[in-house]
C-alpha cells in the first residue's frame, strides 16, 4: 500500500541539526517535516517553518506544539495572511495548515505505520538523528510512483484518469495536491490550473504521455518547453500538460561542421552559454529565458536575425513524437515534408524531442540598450523604419514602446551589431540616436551568451504568470507614413501597454518562401502589441489591417478563425492541412494555431 | 569630515516584488555568491505588489550561505516588537548569525491603518520606536534573570519570558531623517540607515545629520562610533560618462564611495536597481577597490 511518511523534529534542538535532518528527509522522499515546539522552545514557529521550506525542495512542512503567543506578541492578522500568501508563492504551497497527520511512536515498525496510515493521512514519526531518518527513508523505499495523501488526492480534477498515468511518468508527474504544483501550473505570462503535468525525460516517455493524452481528448492538452508561449497554451484549466523541460541536453555532434544537438527543454540562455566556449552562437529571440522547443518550431525572429537568419533556418534535423506515438526524424532526406512543416507550424505535428542545428561563429558583438524620449511618436516610428531597414545586415535593432505619458513616448531600442570592432558598432548605432532625446544609453562589447544570460534562471519556484496574455502580431512589409500614423494613434489610445517592432530582412529574406512553413520572408518588421482586453485589442488591431501582411503565430492570442489564414498563406495552409490529415488526423495537437484536418477551407 | 573607522559593508537593496518573486530570489542568491555582505528588502506590508518582507528574508536566508539579511527598513507599526524580537532571534539562530535589523518608525500611515495597524503621529511614532528597541533588547538578553516587564505608552509587556538569545549581537539600524529620529538614533541606535534620494540635498545633507547623531550619542554618554552610518542609493548604474552619485564608470563609483567613507563616515553601501549585471560589477570591481582605497587612506 501507499505509505505517506514524515518526521517530527524537535524545534528546540540546535538549528544546524534541524536543518540537516529536514534536508535528509526531503532528499529521501519523505512527505512531511513537522516542527515540534515545546515549553522551552523560543523559536518563532513561522520563521522556523519558512526556514525549513527554504533549505528543502519538495517536502511539506507543518508545526505543532508551539504555545499560542500572549496578547502583546500577536501579529496583525492582515500581516499574517500576507505572510501566508508570500510563503505559498515562495515555497510552492509547502506549508501545511492545521495538523493533517497522525503521529506514530518513535519505534513503530512498518506494520504499525501501515495500520496508522489506513485512513490515508500522513503518518509522522519523531526522530532525533540521521539514523532515525534513514530508517524511515528505507521503509518507504524508492518511489515507484509518488505517494499522495488523502488531502492531496482530494484536489484532483474530474475527467483525468490519475491511476492510469503511465508507469514511466508516474514518479515525476505533478498533480494539484503536490508541493511542486504551484511552480508547475503557471507559465511566464499565464496563470493556470492544469489537472496533471507530465514531465517526460525521453522520447519514449513522450510517446507514453501522448498515449495518455489520446485517452483524454475531452480535456485541454498543452505542450510546454520553457513556458514562455503566448499563442502556445502551455498551461490550461483542468487539462493535461506535457512539459519537456527536463529534456534539456545540449551536445556537440560534429565540431568541424559546428553541428549541435539541443533538447527542447533547454533555454536559449543555456544554449548560448554552451556554445560560447567554441566561439559559436545560434540566434534565438530577444530573451534568454525562452525555451528551445516552442521557438524552434515556430521561427525565431531574433537579434542575430538580419546577420544569420531565423533560428529554424539553421536546423538540419528535428526529432519528434507524432500524435500516434511514432518517433520520427525529419530532415532534408527523412520525412522532408514533415521537416518543412515543423519549421513554422511544429505545434500542429508533434512534440519535438531534439533539434540538430548547424550553428555559426560569433565572436564579441556590440550590444546596446538605448532609451529615447519622443514627443512625436509618428515621426520616430517612421524614422526607425528607415534606419532599421537601411542598416547593414550585421545590425538588428528591436524597438519597444508603451503608453505615451503626457504626450511623450519612451522608446527603448535593443540592438546587436555582429561585429567585434567597436568603431563599427558605434557607426552602426549612430543613425538610431536621433529618434528622440537620448536619456539612457548602455552599449558595450559582449558575448552573445552574456546578452542571453541577462535573463534569470527558472528556479524551483517555476513561473508566476497570472491571468491570460492579450497579444496581437502582424508582419509589416514596411513602415509607411500611414502605418506610422495609425500605430501612433493606437498607442495614444492608451490601450496597448507594450508594442514591439522586430526588424527582419537581411539573412531572413535570403531563404526562399517555400523552404519552410514559416513563409513570411519578405516583411521588414514583425510587430507585437499587448493589451488587457482581447476584444478591444482585436478591434483596434483589425483597423490597422491594411498595413499588415500576415502574422507571426508565436505572439498572437486571437482565436478567431481568420488568424490561421494570416499565419499561413493559402498555398502553405493547404499543404499543412494535407500533412495534418496524414500525421495528426484526429487533431490531438489543438491548442496552438490548430489546423482542422477535416475542413478544406 | 569624520571617519568613524568601521569596516566597510557592501550590499543590495532589493524590491520584494511578488510578481517577480523568482527574480528577487535570484538577485539575492547572486548577491551572496558575488561576495556582498548584505541583502536588504524594503518593508511595506500594505503594498499588495510586494511580498511579506519577513517571510522573504527568512526564505532568502535559507537559500544563501554567507550574506547577512536585513529589512530596509522594517515597519514597526505593523510588526509588534516582541513578535519581531523573537522572529529575528530565531532567524539569527537558524542562519548562523546572519540577521541585522533595519527598523523604522513607520511612514504611510494610511497603509498602516488599512492593515489594521495603529495610526500614530510622527512624534508618537518616534516614542513608540524608542519603547520597542528597549523591549527587543530586553527579550534578547537572557543573561538577566526574571521576565521582561514594560509598561509603556505604546507597548505593554507583562513578565514575558526572555529569549531566544540570538546567535550574534543583532544591530538595530534606524531609518531616520528628522530631528527626533536622528536624536533617537544617536542615543540608542546601532546604525543609521537613510536613503540618499530622500536626503534633501543628497550627499551635502550628510554632515549636518551626522553631526546631530554624534551630538545625541555624546549626550547619551556613547561614542559617535557606536552608530554605524549606512546609506541606500536607489538609482545607480554603470555608464561611460559620470552624471551623478553612482552613475558613471567604475572608477568614479570607487572614488565617490571612498570619499563617502573617509569624509562622511559612511561604512555600508546598499544599492538599488534590481539589476544583476550591476550587482555583480559592484561586488567584483567596486567593493574591493573601495576597501583598498579606504584602507590606504586610513593607514
Amino acid at each position: 500500500m501507499e505509505l505517506a511518511l514524515g518526521v517530527v523534529l524537535d524545534a528546540s534542538a540546535d538549528a544546524a541539526r534541524t536543518t540537516e535532518l529536514a534536508r535528509q528527509a526531503d532528499a529521501g522522499g519523505l512527505d512531511l517535516v513537522v516542527l515540534r515546539g515545546g515549553p522551552d522552545t523560543g523559536l518563532d514557529p513561522w520563521t522556523a517553518a519558512v526556514w525549513v521550506a527554504g533549505v528543502t525542495d519538495r517536502i511539506a512542512i507543518g508545526t505543532t506544539g508551539f504555545a499560542p503567543p500572549p496578547a502583546h506578541e500577536t501579529p496583525y492578522p492582515s500581516v499574517v495572511e500576507k505572510a501566508r500568501e508570500s510563503a505559498d508563492l515562495l515555497t510552492g504551497r509547502r506549508l501545511v495548515d492545521g495538523e493533517p497527520w497522525t503521529t506514530a511512536p518513535a519505534d513503530a515498525d512498518r506494520a504499525a505505520l501501515e495500520t496508522l496510515a489506513a485512513d490515508g493521512r500522513t503518518v509522522v514519526v519523531p526522530v532525533s538523528d540521521a539514523a532515525d531518518v534513514a530508517r524511515l527513508v528505507a521503509l518507504v523505499g524508492p518511489a515507484a510512483g509518488r505517494r499522495r495523501t488523502a488531502a492531496a488526492r482530494a484536489l484532483r480534477r474530474d475527467g483525468i484518469d490519475y491511476d492510469g498515468v503511465p508507469a514511466s511518468l508516474a514518479a515525476t508527474a505533478v498533480e494539484p495536491g503536490d508541493p511542486e504544483y504551484l511552480a508547475a501550473s503557471s507559465t511566464y505570462l499565464r496563470g493556470g490550473a492544469p489537472g496533471l503535468v507530465l514531465r517526460p525525460e525521453t522520447p519514449e516517455q513522450v510517446a507514453d504521455a501522448l498515449e495518455f493524452a489520446r485517452a483524454h481528448t475531452h480535456v485541454p492538452l498543452g505542450v510546454r518547453s520553457g513556458g514562455h508561449g503566448i499563442s502556445g497554451r502551455s498551461t490550461n484549466d483542468g487539462g493535461v500538460v506535457i512539459d519537456v523541460g527536463r529534456m534539456n541536453r545540449i551536445e556537440v555532434l560534429d565540431a568541424s561542421r559546428r553541428l549541435v544537438r539541443i533538447g527542447p527543454g533547454a533555454t536559449w540562455k543555456q544554449v548560448a552559454a554552451a556554445l560560447d566556449p567554441y566561439g559559436w552562437a545560434l540566434g534565438s529571440g530577444d530573451y534568454g529565458g525562452v525555451g528551445v522547443g516552442g521557438l524552434a518550431t515556430a521561427g525565431g525572429i531574433g537579434l542575430l536575425g538580419r546577420a544569420h537568419g531565423l533560428t529554424i533556418d539553421r536546423l538540419r534535423a528535428v526529432e519528434l513524437v507524432l500524435a500516434d506515438g511514432t518517433l520520427v526524424r525529419a530532415s532534408a532526406d527523412e520525412h522532408p515534408d514533415l521537416f518543412w512543416a515543423v519549421r513554422g507550424a511544429g505545434a500542429n505535428f508533434g512534440v519535438a524531442t531534439a533539434f540538430e542545428a548547424e550553428v555559426y561563429d560569433v565572436g564579441e558583438v556590440g550590444w546596446a540598450k538605448l532609451g529615447l524620449v519622443s514627443t512625436d511618436l509618428e515621426k520616430s516610428l517612421l524614422r526607425f523604419g528607415e534606419v532599421a531597414t537601411a542598416a547593414p545586415r550585421d545590425t538588428t535593432v528591436f524597438l519597444v514602446t508603451g503608453r505615451p505619458q503626457r504626450g511623450q513616448s519612451m522608446i527603448q531600442l535593443y540592438a546587436i551589431v555582429d561585429s567585434s570592432d567597436p568603431q563599427v558598432v558605434v557607426e552602426r548605432l549612430q543613425p538610431f540616436l536621433d529618434l528622440g532625446v537620448l536619456v539612457q544609453q548602455e552599449a558595450f562589447m559582449a558575448r552573445y551568451k552574456d546578452i542571453m544570460g541577462q535573463a534569470p534562471d527558472i528556479g524551483p519556484e517555476g513561473h508566476n504568470g497570472q491571468g491570460e496574455p492579450v497579444s496581437r502580431s502582424a508582419f509589416l512589409p514596411a513602415i509607411t507614413p500611414r502605418a506610422a500614423h495609425d500605430t501612433a494613434e493606437l498607442l495614444r489610445s492608451g490601450r496597448v501597454y507594450f508594442y514591439q517592432l522586430r526588424t527582419m530582412g537581411g539573412a531572413i529574406a535570403d531563404v526562399p518562401a517555400d523552404e519552410t512553413a514559416f513563409a513570411h520572408r519578405t516583411p521588414a518588421f514583425q510587430a507585437t502589441a499587448m493589451g488587457v482586453d482581447q476584444a478591444d485589442l482585436d478591434a483596434r488591431w483589425d483597423r490597422l489591417a491594411e498595413h499588415f501582411d500576415g502574422l507571426y503565430l508565436s505572439f498572437d492570442t486571437d482565436r478567431r478563425p481568420g488568424r490561421l489564414h494570416d499565419a499561413f498563406p493559402p498555398g502553405v495552409l493547404a499543404r499543412l492541412r494535407d500533412l495534418k490529415r496524414r500525421y495528426d488526423p484526429d487533431a490531438l495537437f489543438r491548442d496552438n494555431f490548430p489546423i482542422d484536418p477535416r475542413t478544406t477551407l | 569630515m569624520t571617519d568613524y573607522g568601521h569596516d566597510l559593508l557592501f550590499g543590495t537593496f532589493l524590491t520584494p516584488s511578488a510578481q517577480g518573486a523568482r527574480q528577487v530570489i535570484d538577485l539575492a542568491v547572486a548577491s551572496d555568491r558575488a561576495g556582498l555582505d548584505l541583502v536588504t528588502f524594503q518593508d511595506h506590508p500594505y503594498q499588495p505588489a510586494f511580498l511579506d518582507t519577513w517571510t522573504l528574508l527568512t526564505y532568502v536566508a535559507a537559500r544563501t550561505e554567507r550574506v547577512h539579511l536585513s529589512g530596509n527598513v522594517l515597519s514597526l507599526p505593523l510588526r509588534p516588537p516582541a513578535v519581531l524580537a523573537r522572529a529575528a532571534a530565531s532567524l539569527d539562530l537558524l542562519s548562523g548569525g546572519r540577521v541585522d535589523l533595519g527598523l523604522g518608525a513607520g511612514a504611510f500611515w494610511d497603509g498602516v491603518a488599512a492593515m489594521g495597524g495603529r495610526r500614530l503621529t510622527p512624534a508618537q511614532g518616534v516614542d513608540a520606536l524608542r519603547e520597542a528597541i528597549v523591549i527587543m533588547r530586553d527579550l534578547w538578553d537572557t543573561q538577566t534573570r526574571g521576565g521582561v516587564r514594560h509598561d509603556g505608552t505604546y507597548y505593554q509587556v507583562v513578565g514575558a519570558k526572555r529569549g531566544p538569545a540570538p546567535a550574534h549581537d543583532i544591530p538595530i539600524w534606524v531609518g531616520a531623517y528628522k530631528k527626533r529620529m536622528l536624536a533617537l538614533t544617536g542615543e540608542v541606535g546601532d546604525g543609521w540607515l537613510p536613503t540618499l534620494e530622500y536626503l534633501p540635498d543628497g550627499v551635502d545633507t550628510l554632515p549636518a545629520l551626522n553631526a546631530q547623531i554624534d551630538e545625541a550619542a555624546t549626550s547619551a554618554g556613547r561614542s559617535p562610533r557606536d552608530v554605524r552610518r549606512l546609506l541606500n542609493v536607489m538609482n545607480v548604474r554603470f555608464s561611460a560618462t559620470g552624471r551623478g552619485v553612482l552613475d558613471g564608470p567604475v572608477d568614479q563609483w570607487v572614488e565617490q564611495l571612498a570619499s563617502l567613507a573617509l569624509e562622511h563616515g559612511e561604512s555600508a553601501f546598499l544599492i538599488g536597481g534590481d539589476d544583476l549585471p550591476t550587482i555583480e560589477r559592484f561586488a567584483a570591481e567596486v567593493a574591493p577597490a573601495v576597501r583598498e582605497a579606504v584602507a590606504r587612506e586610513r593607514q
